[in-house]
């Protein structure tokens, strides 16, 4: 259909091609498809007529999941399962589990089309076509058109009050927003004059941009489709300031605080915050069916029971939870494997694709001037990695299972070199002292703690998330061997949201997170998180903000090396396959040269609890936020019970 | 009796008054606040930044008027029933904070009286069998239950109430229950989950109890009034009811006021480690985001409740012993 003319354009094509091949099959499938039975959760309400037949709720052409190229069975409907998170925020795990996306990755990593029944790309990569499921319906039952694209397009990111500074950035190339046009009812299309490689991941990613909202329910709090009378009195009613708060404060389909906003995805919240358990119910207009034409999901509800962290193995060893990786860390699986014997569930280990298990990120951007030159000079950041004994932290927390490694891609990885995971890892005090003498940090005190430049002690606080007791764990044995290069760790516990704002805004001299996330990136895999583009990456927010607000707030990159970076950024999103490839690994070489972040410890297997009568989990399966989802690319919703 | 108890009502005023200014400003100590570190979370996602949000907030609260001004109005919200909003949760606290507090009071009233029924009859016990071998038993136990770290024996009492009875672990009713309504069932799930982190409150609370009494009471035994009543006849339990013990329990109630105090921050962190729907849990993470309003209710909530626990021992002393009684009336 498409000949390839630009090299670049590769991974376009390859999602493309696994557009028609779906499509393909769909079209197959779909005539051979038989009269299916009522899904038993809706019987009485279809048969009370207060919901219509499954045939009448799915879209014309459902998104028919692969079983055999999936390796899965057809199941049976019914049950709950239940899993454990560690507060009540983390509900937007269903979001992430469901995994319901434009186009979504499937269990080897291409993209494929989810939610739209094909995508098209042409060959510079620079129009989108999306084709929405004919008949597709939102949980409510209102029809999913191009209506509701073009209201986050129009009425959402481009209104001033809503949105003042404008579309996300990856509906930007440069400085050129998005075309935005309706086709037709189905047919939506965003181009740009350049190619967009962000375009198609971000649709993907595990927390997605939505960038379509349920148009109808919204109308009825925005200004430009309710009469501003009403809208003020329901602004009032709630103690609001403006519409365009309610009008956030309804809209959050990541954070699932309204419990009546309509969705696509495969389980409906129906608790309110706060709340020490939710419970998400089917949704009756899910587009998903098995090679059978059932309607998907096969369980009926999902539970999340909110408890506290420490307590989450024991819980898992009381056989309280169906299915937990949340929170479960090898240090539990002695425990959880010991408890198997009495209850009924599997403990398998799940691949990482993290680079990294644990990374500490000297902030580069801290406003304290004198740790900022000093974090700033790469002998100090070297000297502080030669200065770990990184066997010692694998042997007494990993069972010597995991693998000492800088904060970098994994081996399978195309990009990966060996000096990457190498450098600087060998634990040898003796050259730390000589690089941080050679810095003149050489005076001492009694103790012998070495001087800052202007006098005060070398103590580095360094700030944690809280969430991780092995994080602490890590800092006490680092700690230990800091102490020998005359410098002192005190460790301090936050949480998140705070250690994250402590970042922003300059207040933390160094935290220890985990390490990168996407270990198996490939060239055209957007390098994000080895360059200065995200407020998130600990070792440069203020650097990340710059960029991502668009130079309005945070600091312009001022190191040489993180210029250079930064060119090399450019570089790979103009470039075609082979530029991409070689901007990626100038990029990691110089994160290799400079250890931006210092990793710890890598390849630590994560323990997956299930229970024994639930079907479809894959037994060995990559445990990743990005790309992955955790769970969510083995598509939760094909899971069943088989009892 | 009356101007006494007027007396130390009235009392109560200027506490709670002093109190709440402490507690807001060390709400308000640390730098920055949960709107300045929103603003800036908000601004750099890029994707929902929303300043008329901050503007409706900062003006709300008055977040930018001088402090005191900001006191103002949150104290005098406070005493209309307003406590305010919750930055956290998007909520007013009162919304947020829901069954909790009534949770809170069942688990510390019932680890005050834990503490009572068990410390009451093993401290006359002890003073009556003085350096007896249940004399050291129970001394023992006491101090065992002083010595180990709450969140340890939380955690063993958990894990056996899970193998023993097979009852859920952390939280104080079973998953299901949570968000319905009360029930007969419900509540005996309650019972069944809540013994434990009374237990583990109460006993760090009972060995001081236990010593306390005892030592009180053998003070008394061997004062001449009691040798005289013996001497006379009457029964060794009717002289040791009516007597000795009534002087011994005075300090044992004026412990009413410190114990409560006690109990509520001992169980924050028994709270914390068994996933108690309480308010200790909320109050931590509450104070770790800066939320500062439900922070503020929170200690306002347990600083109130010192306060009458104080009142009540005032009284409950005052009707025991007369002394005390008469020199708050009438001396000064």
């Amino acid at each position: 259909m498409i000949s390839i003319l630009n090299p670049s354009m590769s991974r376009m094509h390859r999602a493309f091609s696994g557009l028609v091949m779906t499509t393909g099959f769909l079209a197959a499938s779909v005539l051979v498809a038989p009269a299916h039975a009522e899904v038993p959760y809706f019987e009485d309400a279809v048969a009370s007529g207060s919901l219509p037949a499954m045939n009448d709720r799915l879209p014309e052409h459902p998104h028919v999941i692969d079983f055999a190229g999936e390796g899965k069975e057809i199941g049976k409907y019914g049950g709950e399962f239940v899993t454990i998170m560690g507060r009540s925020k983390d509900i937007r795990m269903a979001v992430v589990y469901g995994y319901a996306r434009l186009i979504g990755y499937d269990q080897d990593l291409n993209l494929r089309p989810d939610i739209l029944e094909a995508l098209d790309v042409n060959e510079e990569g620079n129009v989108f076509t999306l084709h929405i499921r004919k008949g597709h319906k939102w949980s409510d039952g209102e029809p999913f058109t191009a209506e509701d694209f073009r209201y986050y397009w129009e009425d959402i990111v481009n209104n001033d009050e809503l949105f003042p500074v404008g579309p996300p950035r990856f509906l930007f190339v440069g400085n050129e927003p998005a075309t935005f046009e309706i086709l037709d009812e189905y047919t939506v299309r965003y181009s740009w004059s350049q190619p967009n490689p962000f375009f198609l991941t971000e649709l993907a990613a595990t927390r997605p941009p939505f960038i379509y909202r349920p148009a109808h329910y919204l109308k009825q709090f925005h200004e430009n489709y309710r009469d501003a009378d009403e809208l003020q009195a329901m602004v009032e009613e709630r103690g609001l300031r403006s519409w365009a708060v309610l009008h956030t404060d309804i809209d959050r389909p990541y954070k699932l605080s309204n419990i009546h906003r309509p969705s696509l995805e495969p389980w409906l919240i129906t608790t309110e915050e706060p709340s020490d358990r939710f419970v998400f119910v089917r949704n009756p207009y899910y587009h998903r069916v098995d090679p059978e034409g059932n309607q998907l999901p096969y369980i009926d509800r999902m539970i999340f029971n909110i408890s506290n962290a420490k307590l989450v193995p024991a819980k898992v060893g009381a056989g309280e939870v169906d299915l937990q990786s949340r929170i479960l860390s090898l240090k539990d699986y002695t425990f959880l494997k010991q408890s198997e014997a009495n209850q009924n569930y599997d403990v398998r280990l799940w691949d990482v694709g993290a680079g990294a298990y644990a990374a500490l990120y000297p902030n580069l951007t801290c406003s304290d001037p004198v740790w900022r030159e000093v974090l700033r000079d790469v002998r100090f950041r070297r000297a502080l990695s030669l200065a770990i004994n990184r066997t010692e932290i694998n042997r007494v927390m990993f069972f010597g299972l995991a693998q000492p490694t800088n904060n970098t891609v994994l081996p399978k990885s195309p990009l990966f070199k060996p000096e990457y995971r190498e450098s600087y890892t060998d634990f040898d005090v003796k050259a730390a002292n000589q690089l941080l003498d050679a810095m003149g940090l050489d005076e001492r005190n009694g103790e012998g703690i070495r001087l800052l430049p202007d006098g005060r002690q070398m103590e580095i606080i360094v700030e944690t998330s809280g969430e991780n007791p092995e994080h602490d764990d890590m800092l006490e044995l680092v700690g230990d061997s800091w102490r020998q290069v005359g410098i002192k760790l005190f460790v301090k516990g936050l949480q998140r949201e705070v250690m994250r704002n402590r970042a922003y805004t300059g207040e933390t001299i160094m935290s220890i997170f985990n390490g990168i996330d996407n270990g198996l990136a490939t060239p055209n895999t957007a390098p994000d998180e080895f360059v200065p583009v995200l407020q998130d990456s600990l070792q440069w927010p203020k650097w990340g903000q710059y960029y991502q607000t668009d130079s309005e707030a945070g600091e312009a990159p001022d190191m040489p090396a993180a210029k250079e970076l930064m060119e090399q950024y450019r570089k790979w999103q103009t470039s075609n396959e082979a530029g991409q490839k070689q901007a990626w690994q100038a990029i990691l070489d110089i994160n290799s040269e400079n250890m931006f972040s210092i990793g710890l410890i890598g390849n630590v297997p994560q323990p997956v609890v299930i229970d024994k009568d639930m079907r479809n989990v894959p037994k060995k399966g990559i445990h990743s936020w990005e790309p992955g989802a955790f769970f969510g690319i083995y598509r939760p919703d094909t899971f069943w019970w088989d009892r | 009796m009356l101007t006494y108890l007027a007396r130390r009502l009235f009392v109560m005023i200027p506490t709670l008054f002093m109190i709440s200014v402490l507690v807001f400003v060390i709400i308000q100590l640390p730098p920055g606040d949960f709107l300045t570190t929103y603003l800036n979370e908000l601004q750099a996602q890029g994707e929902a930044v929303d300043p008329a949000k901050i503007e409706f907030l900062k003006r709300q609260y008055g977040l930018d008027q001088p402090i005191y001004i900001q006191y103002a109005e949150w104290a005098w919200g406070l005493l209309q029933g307003d406590l305010g909003f919750s930055f956290e949760y998007n909520l007013p606290v009162s919304d947020v904070v829901g069954d909790r507090l009534w949770l809170s009071l069942v688990l510390n009233f019932s680890t005050v009286i834990f503490i009572y029924i068990v410390s009451f009859p093993i401290g006359i016990y002890s003073a009556t069998r003085q350096y007896s071998w249940g004399d050291y038993g129970f001394t023992l136990l006491g101090f065992l239950g002083l010595a180990m770290p709450n969140f340890l024996f939380a955690l063993i009492l958990l894990y056996y109430a899970n193998v023993v009875f097979g009852t859920s672990i952390g939280g104080l009713m079973d998953p299901e229950y949570i968000n319905q309504g009360w029930s007969l069932a419900k509540m005996m799930s309650v019972v069944e989950h809540l013994w434990a982190p009374v237990v583990v409150i109460g006993t760090s609370g009972t060995a001081a109890m236990i010593r306390r009494l005892r030592a009180n009471l053998l003070d008394e035994l061997g004062k001449q009034y009691v040798v005289t009543a013996h001497a006379k006849g009457l029964s060794p339990t009717k002289v040791l009811f009516k007597y000795p013990l009534r002087m011994a329990l005075n300090p044992f109630i004026a412990d009413i006021g410190n114990i409560l105090p006690q109990v509520v921050s001992g169980s924050v962190l028994v709270s914390v480690v068994m996933s108690l729907p309480t308010t200790g849990p909320m109050l931590l993470t509450a104070l770790q985001s800066q939320d500062m309003y439900l922070a503020g209710s929170f200690l306002m909530f347990l600083a109130l409740l010192t306060v009458v626990g104080m009142f009540v021992s005032d009284v409950l002393l005052a009707w025991l012993d007369p002394r005390i009684r008469l020199q708050g009336g009438v001396g000064n």
